[in-house]
């Protein structure tokens, strides 16, 4: 993953007024909502797409697992195709290439820090350099909100393990804010965008058997030192990432359904020019087996 | 077709709001059309000093022991005073915590529930509240049209709204965004939530900003309360708390500050000094303001 150093750099270099001075440690009780880090990443020059597939499962998984700390979960989501943009755009308006998403959850917030900033670095903390193009990594620190759907999975389903309401094929659609739109309306309008799209597109709306917005956190804001560390420059911001599952790729075809009438909703709220979603084969790193 | 209200025509699209803050911060004189509004007259008017002595207990930080965590806010509906209902200071975890107690001899519930819904429409509402530190506020679309929806009760139309305000809090303007939610999304026991108790609330999270915003700024959570209930020599008591540092997550207080931070104190007693300043104003002019405007939210 483009590492968790961009986490320790907020506090350590940026936050100059929390720096005061020193306060008491001692924790308080967070919330039950997970929060989550997703970091959108591509490989470093020299790199095939295999190749860095195979790094970041095999290796920098394997150290994650050695060093969970507080990590509640951990999924790569490996990137099998994609689309950035929409076809009315004559070029590309952003970076069009992205070979994994990594999302990292937490309890809390404090349970983040607490695993990503350690009184010793850690060893995941120094490994991105070695798969990543780190300065064009996107980070988004996120909640999630579960958007119900028509046809969830209920019943068993070959190939899915143990988790219910997933399918082996996970699309990550980032969907970028119109400039003009306020965030708390962005939210709204996408809800119900999203379920005009759905019923308008009759082959999504029977596949599609999970939806999940994570939506941006506030705390995302003061990432300045992060992007510094990475060398970012103006690194475009996310204030939502809908993930969709289906049961396998060759449903692929409901979502390019669905994010055709989506696009045509109005309201307008998004910029689907720098907006782009990821077909992507999810690979736990760390999951636990849900208990009874 | 009916021509658009002054409460419609000052909606700006975010991209817009945001630029519009800059000049805003510096409080401008009231343009021809501000000075025409019916309440312009509050924008000059002298009024009343906070009491020194309750300006003076927040002066200096108060013992922790002293303060309520926001997983102890209902101990805000218990009867009689807390340890502390005048004072800031911080909690054990770095976290910015504010008490402040107002008596309002002439004020209701009836107006608290409207000015809070009352003021969102126009900047100059919010800047004759307290002229010297509030500059504007702005509604997304979507909140305005809530705000103006008349089938919805007073006490719960800001419920899920977010007020962007402009205002500087004793350490340069900012944006806050204030987002509003019901006391039972706030944490309160609902089985209580009648009067002696309680009379109204108003209160939710905010993130504040510079408005002079630069690539390092902090944008900093807080949690804010502002709950009122009968007082036995008439009229009202208002308390208020602020937790900085603190947000919401799925509906339950978490500190954001990771460990070893705190808050820093001009922060704190910053906010503790405007929060004294502003509502004394607020109570010398409401029940005049009420009397003229009251009960209806158009100009």
């Amino acid at each position: 993953m483009p590492s968790i150093q961009w986490i320790i750099t907020i506090h350590c270099t940026n936050a100059v007024p929390w720096r005061y001075s020193q306060g008491d440690p001692s924790r308080t009780r967070g919330g039950d909502m997970p929060i989550k880090l997703m970091a959108a990443s591509r490989r470093r020059p020299g790199l095939t797409r295999a190749e860095y597939q195979r790094y970041i499962e095999h290796y920098h998984g394997s150290i994650a697992r050695n060093e969970r700390l507080k990590i509640d979960r951990y999924v790569q989501n490996h990137v099998i195709d994609g689309a950035f943009g929409t076809l009315a755009d004559e070029t590309h308006k952003l970076v069009a290439d992205r070979d994994a998403v990594v999302e990292l959850s937490f309890p809390t917030f404090r349970d983040m820090i607490e695993t990503l900033e350690p009184a010793v670095p850690s060893a995941a903390s120094q490994d991105g350099k070695f798969f990543a193009d780190e300065r064009t990594n996107v980070i988004v620190m996120a909640e999630e909100e579960e958007v119900p759907v028509p046809t969830p999975l209920t019943g068993f389903n070959p190939g899915l393990g143990i988790i219910k309401g997933v399918g082996s094929l996970k699309v990550l659609h980032y969907i970028m804010r119109d400039d003009s739109v306020f965030r708390e309306d962005y939210y709204d309008h996408f809800r119900d965008a999203h379920a005009k799209a759905l019923a308008a597109s009759p082959y999504a709306r029977e596949q599609l058997r999970r939806c999940v917005m994570n939506k941006r956190c506030r705390l995302n804001d003061n990432d300045a030192a992060a992007r510094k560390h990475f060398k970012m420059v103006d690194p475009p911001v996310y204030d939502m990432i809908v993930t969709h599952w289906y049961d396998t790729i060759e449903q692929a075809g409901a979502f390019r359904q669905y994010i055709e009438a989506l696009q045509a909703q109005q309201p307008a709220f998004a910029d689907w020019s720098r907006s782009f979603y990821l077909y992507t084969r999810e690979v736990p790193i760390i999951r636990d087996t849900p208990k009874p | 077709m009916a021509a658009q209200t002054r409460e419609l025509a000052v909606q700006l699209d975010y991209t817009a709001w945001l630029k519009s803050t800059k000049p805003k911060a510096d409080r401008p004189p009231l343009d021809a059309e501000e000075a025409k509004r019916p309440f312009a007259k509050y924008y000059s008017e002298d009024f009343p000093k906070p009491d020194p002595a309750h300006v003076a207990k927040m002066d200096k930080p108060i013992d922790s022991s002293l303060m309520i965590h926001p997983e102890q806010l209902n101990d805000l509906l218990n009867p009689g005073d807390l340890a502390v209902e005048i004072g800031w200071g911080h909690l054990p975890n770095g976290a910015g915590f504010i008490a402040n107690r107002m008596i309002y001899p002439h004020v209701t519930a009836e107006m608290v529930d409207w000015w809070f819904v009352w003021h969102t429409l126009e900047d100059l509402r919010y800047r004759i509240w307290y002229p010297p530190q509030h500059a504007g506020i702005m509604l997304s679309p979507r909140s305005r049209a809530r705000i103006l929806d008349d089938s919805i009760p007073l006490a719960q139309r800001n419920w899920g709204v977010t007020h962007h305000v402009t205002e500087d809090c004793n350490c340069g303007m900012e944006n806050i965004d204030i987002s509003f939610i019901s006391p039972k999304d706030f944490g309160f026991d609902m089985s209580r939530w009648k009067e002696p108790f309680v009379s109204t609330f108003a209160g939710g999270y905010g993130w504040a900003v510079a408005v002079d915003k630069k690539d390092d700024s902090i944008t900093a959570p807080a949690l804010m309360c502002h709950i009122f209930r009968p007082h036995p020599g008439g009229g009202i008591e208002h308390r208020t708390r602020f937790w900085m540092g603190y947000r919401f997550s799925n509906g339950k207080p978490e500190l954001t500050l990771p460990p070893g931070i705190k808050v820093p104190d001009a922060a704190v007693r910053g906010l503790a000094m405007h929060n004294v300043h502003e509502f004394t104003r607020w109570g010398d002019f409401l029940p005049r303001i009420y009397k003229e405007h009251g009960g209806k939210l158009l100009a």
